[in-house]
């Protein structure tokens, strides 16, 4: 069970971006406590629009898409297309009144591409902007969060690496 | 293909407020192939509305399945076991099948969650469109390939209308002129002689004309 006024981020992001080694994510969760949830993805193609919906649902107050940059994609258009399907997944938290913003992509630099604790950083402060989220704490809506502690994301880990059954 | 929409989620969520035990039902033929109502769609609308639900406090249990087809029987029978656990089942499948699961469970509500559009093809990676109204009595061969009460706008059986420029139509400019098609496919195969013949009005008989319509197979029955 969640505590109150606690924030969780989940941020998926391309295993392509500096930064992202399996060693670096480890000291990044740790030194967030539990507020950041990281979930790697070979391309950020992979990402479905229920991965973030799940993440919402499950354990976080916002959930997140980096991407390489626009003609970075090693898979050609892996972030093209996951653009679009963060834009549909945002359109659906609108029709249930949720704010679309807890749900969101950053395509990193082309020039001078961006490791992940800095683009993890920048993201956890805006969307920690939105406090914690109201699936979560009814009728709490936009109360300033605290970044801390958080829940069980073994469902999404699950899920990013089985068939969409996966996710039931 | 049988194409189809996702009904508002006003409109969805409006459904199936009076329930508690909320069956999302999916499924994997036509609506998966236009993004309506397969696996991942069924997956996403059941989670929307569980968000939904907690947001409001209810504690409504939401869960989801898909089957390969809703509308055979053999393939709904997989749900036998626990479809009773559920208040009413929202179907994400055309209309043939809500209607067959709504058959083979009297006892439990079943709700559409999609609008039933069209016959259809996949033209291009998001892109269905209309191409076959299913009147029982087709007509390709006469019109090249290209069905003129399908794709025409205005379904016109002799010649085209005098309105289309570039070969688009003068109703919408993403719209080709059906019957600059025809033209050009029957010109290609030698057959412009066809158009000489004057077509009768439509036997509409064979589509509606006798109440809902079935097919018969001997050899296919038990």
């Amino acid at each position: 069970m969640r505590r109150k006024q606690e924030f969780t981020l989940a941020l998926f992001y391309c295993r392509n971006i500096p930064g992202s080694t399996e060693k670096e994510r480890q000291s990044l969760e740790k030194e967030y406590g539990g507020a950041l949830r990281l979930f790697p993805l070979p391309c950020s193609g992979r990402m479905e629009p229920l991965h973030l919906m799940k993440s919402l649902e499950e354990f976080a107050d916002a959930a997140y898409l980096i991407t390489c940059p626009e003609g970075g994609c090693r898979y050609s258009e892996g972030n093209t297309r996951a653009s679009k399907r963060v834009a549909r997944a945002g359109l659906i938290l609108a029709d249930i009144g949720l704010e679309k913003e807890r749900i969101g992509i950053i395509a990193n630099t082309l020039g001078n591409p961006r490791p992940l604790a800095a683009l993890a950083k920048e993201i956890m402060e805006k969307a920690a902007r939105l406090g914690p989220s109201p699936v979560f704490h009814p009728g709490v809506r936009g109360k300033k969060a605290r970044v801390r502690k958080s829940r069980d994301a073994g469902p999404i880990r699950q899920a990013l690496n089985a068939p969409l059954d996966g996710l039931r | 293909m049988i194409t189809a929409e996702q009904k508002p989620m006003e409109e969805i969520r409006e459904s199936i407020a009076p329930f508690k035990r909320v069956l999302v039902l999916g499924c994997n033929s036509c609506v998966a192939e236009c993004a309506a109502g397969g696996e991942k769609e069924a997956g996403m609308l059941a989670s929307a509305l569980r968000l939904a639900a907690r947001m409001g406090g209810k504690d409504t249990l939401i869960h989801e399945k898909s089957l390969d087809r809703q509308c055979v029987k053999e393939f709904v029978i997989q749900v036998d076991e626990f479809v009773n656990e559920y208040d009413v089942i929202l179907s994400m499948a055309c209309g043939a099948g809500v209607q067959a699961v709504g058959d083979m469970y009297p006892e439990i509500p079943v709700i559409p969650a999609l609008n039933t559009e069209f016959l259809g093809e996949t033209r291009d990676q998001g892109l269905w469109v209309e191409n076959c109204l299913g009147c029982g009595d087709c007509m390709l061969a006469q019109f090249g390939g290209v069905c003129p009460l399908a794709r025409c706008s205005k379904q016109l059986l002799n010649g085209p209308c005098g309105g289309s420029r570039n070969g688009i139509c003068e109703i919408r400019p993403d719209v080709p002129c059906a019957w600059q098609e025809i033209i050009n496919r029957l010109e290609k195969f030698g057959g412009l002689d066809r158009l000489e013949r004057i077509v009768p009005p439509k036997n509409w008989s064979r589509k509606n004309g006798g109440g809902p319509r079935s097919i018969v197979r001997e050899d296919q029955k038990r």
